[in-house]
């Protein structure tokens, strides 16, 4: 019996077929196909052209796996066997197409799958290295446009304060808020794409939420009547007025949703309310809601002015840079929130979202608010009179002129030059200085590097000379290094005069 | 008798072996992806000069990652091969140096092509520099689907073989 089915499943499955030397069929068994006696095997599939080198080769046995022989579709798999006889070739042709068949199903999943696998992973590199592209080229961009930027509203500052007629006077407001705007453009592009590349760390401290709130109030109250708006200010008495958080960033936050509450609010009143979720140990959790009477947002564009670049009516000209809604979205998102809308067409819209952060209990409070008055403290102007020996180390001449100006207008400074930071060094030993501002971007040494010259000199009277750095590459990370290389203090271009003369008298003795 | 040449075309899997077979041959091309087992081996004669011809041979093999483990029978008496890689996939010429080595110690002393085949997707500016750059010597690149630099390619080839012969 198991003759027969021997007979069914082996032997109706392989062929034998002899050939000569030149490869002309001797005999075959047409089990598998048909090759006629007398007839050439060459012509039969090309795979039997390579017969030559098998008889040439020094194996007397050679196996060939998975061929091929129907030229057009996988109809017959096989397994050759070419054994080398005296006077030719025997060859042992296996039948294997299904169970190759079902090989090749397999192989093709796995293939597909691995091949997938990478295009995708190469896809989500090459769309990362983009976007990193993309913001490192706008952030130097930003960087670069600050220097000239500062020149301009410095100098503008100087002429506002030369005779002018009208129409001059005019055209100087025009140009200084332009340039103003361009400033808060620029420094709105450059938190954008610092949020959007992880650059942006939070700066997480104790701070007074009743006196952010006060800023606020005051900041807004104004604007608000300038345009015949009502504002409001609502807080929840349970919210302590103390807490944990990055108090410029959730500033940035609340005045990006207040400017726009009032720039699409023609008429009505725009408010801020801070709600009390709960408390669970020495963690808050409550809302921010900035509410307006403005036109309201279209259901369809509810989902897109959270994007970069968009402005709900672009015809519009209000000022702006439409980046307020991105920035406040990416901020909240780095604060372990979100920003949440609700509006209704002709009525107005809600912009809310909900923030756990931490506060301090009650003991720890009392110390901390020493400490931020002390901070707050104003500091004492010089008396008439007194004059301070200053060393500005700065490369950019607009730059060194404007600050010459605005310091001897103080009538408290001497003030002497140096343009390359190779040169500070023998100023400081030959001179005694009272203080050095200094651009830490030099010819030659930078301005970090020099402080930590500086604060290495074996000299008291030289060592301890206060520094306060300026600087247009206003990173935290920068700032940093930058004190830690021993500065006092940093400034970021373009400045403030008030803020910088403030800083200078803090750190003269 | 007409001579004929066997040619082994090698490679990663999915790299476009059987593509660059199939243009070459039929002239034809299709974006599916059909795994080659195996191997599927095809006849092309081509015309070297007006009254010269020879029969390629084409042993269009199975892809693999791993060189090392092609079958040393389907390499029996090759006169040329034809290595290509996808220049879409790193992975299928990270170790083009290395591949290579192996592919000449397995067939010795044959004419030896290299191919980036796919061209049609990534921009000609690109192309040549990160090559370069990784210290890639390439004979060509070729796009299946457009037909593009596949015919210079197995010319190329044929030329060789018969100068060799
Ligand atoms: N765009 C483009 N796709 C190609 C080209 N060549 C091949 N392909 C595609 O790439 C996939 C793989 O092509 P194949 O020719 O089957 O690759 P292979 O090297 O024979 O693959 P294996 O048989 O698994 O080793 C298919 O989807 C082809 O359509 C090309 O030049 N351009
Ligand atoms: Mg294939």
């Amino acid at each position: 019996m198991l003759e027969k089915y021997r007979e069914q499943y082996i032997n109706r499955s392989i062929q034998f077929t002899f050939v000569d030397q030149k490869g002309i069929v001797v005999e075959s068994d047409e089990v598998l196909f048909e090759l006629k006696t007398g007839s050439s095997i060459y012509e039969f599939h090309p795979f039997f052209e390579s017969l030559g080198a098998i008889l040439e080769s020094p194996e007397e046995e050679i196996s060939f796996h998975c061929v091929h022989l129907s030229l057009e579709e996988d109809l017959l798999i096989t397994d050759i066997k070419a054994l080398k006889k005296t006077d030719g070739l025997l060859l042992i042709i296996y039948d294997l197409t299904q169970h190759y068949n079902s090989y090749q199903l397999a192989t093709q999943a796995r293939n597909e799958s691995i091949i997938k696998t990478e295009l995708t992973v190469i896809k989500n590199l090459e769309l990362e290295e983009r976007e990193l592209f993309k913001n490192r080229f706008i952030q130097n961009f930003s960087h670069e446009l600050r220097n000239p930027l500062t020149s301009i509203i410095s100098i503008a500052k100087i002429i506002g304060d030369t005779e002018l007629n009208g129409g001059q006077k005019k055209m100087l407001d025009f140009l200084m808020e332009s340039s103003d705007n361009l400033k808060l453009l620029l420094e709105d592009i450059l938190s954008i794409s610092m949020i959007a590349s992880g650059k942006l760390k939070l700066d997480v401290k104790i701070f007074s939420l009743y006196q952010l709130l006060e800023l606020l109030e005051f900041t807004y109250s104004s604007k608000a009547r300038e345009k015949g708006l009502e504002f409001m200010l609502k807080r929840n008495s349970k919210i302590p007025e103390f807490i944990e958080g990055d108090r410029l960033r959730l500033f940035q936050v609340l005045t990006n949703l207040l400017d726009n509450a009032i720039k699409y609010s023609e008429s009505g009143k725009v408010s801020l309310e801070l709600l009390f979720n709960q408390k669970r140990a020495n963690r808050i959790s409550m809302r921010f809601q900035v509410t307006d009477t403005g036109a309201g947002i279209p259901e369809e564009s509810l989902t897109t002015i959270f994007e970069s670049f968009t402005r709900l009516r672009s015809s519009e000209k209000q000022g702006g840079t439409g980046l307020g809604l991105s920035i406040v979205n990416g901020l909240l998102e780095l604060m372990g929130s979100e920003i949440k809308v609700d509006s209704t067409l002709g009525e107005g819209s809600v912009f809310y979202f909900d923030i756990v952060l931490k506060y301090p209990l009650q003991l720890a409070s009392k110390s901390l608010l020493k400490v931020a008055d002390k901070k707050q403290a104003k500091i004492k102007k010089p008396k008439e009179g007194v004059r301070f020996k200053l060393l500005l180390v700065e490369d950019d001449l607009a730059i060194q002129t404007v600050l010459f100006k605005f310091l001897m207008n103080t009538k408290h400074f001497y003030v002497d030059f140096v343009d390359d930071g190779d040169q500070v060094m023998s100023k400081i030993v030959s001179e005694q200085y009272d203080i050095i501002l200094m651009d830490v971007k030099l010819p030659n040494t930078n301005g970090d590097e020099i402080t930590r010259q500086i604060r290495n000199f074996p000299f008291k009277n030289i060592k301890d000379i206060p520094i306060v750095g300026i600087t247009a590459n206003a990173y935290e990370e920068n700032i940093k290094s930058y004190l830690n290389a021993g500065m006092n203090a940093v400034l970021s271009k373009p400045f403030e005069e008030e803020l910088l003369i403030e800083t200078i008298y803090k750190f003269l003795k | 008798m007409q001579s004929s040449k066997k040619i082994v075309v090698l490679g990663h899997f999915g790299v476009g072996k059987t593509s660059l077979i199939r243009r070459f041959v039929t002239d034809t091309f299709s974006d599916n992806y059909k795994v080659t087992i195996g191997v599927h081996i095809t006849k092309k004669v081509v015309e070297i000069s007006p009254d010269d011809t020879i029969s390629l041979i084409l042993w269009d093999l199975e892809g693999t990652d791993d060189i090392e483990s092609i079958r040393n029978a389907y390499l029996l008496g090759t006169h040329g091969v034809v290595f290509v890689f996808d220049i879409t996939r790193p992975s299928t010429f990270q170790h083009l140096n290395n591949d290579l080595k192996i592919v000449s110690s397995k067939i010795p002393n044959v004419p030896f092509l290299v191919v980036g085949n796919k061209t049609d997707l990534v921009a000609p500016s690109e192309l040549k520099s990160v090559f370069d750059e990784n210290n890639i010597s390439v004979d060509f690149f070729t796009s299946a689907k457009t037909g593009d630099a596949v015919n210079d390619l197995f010319s190329k080839l044929a030329n060789q073989l018969v100068s060799d012969a």
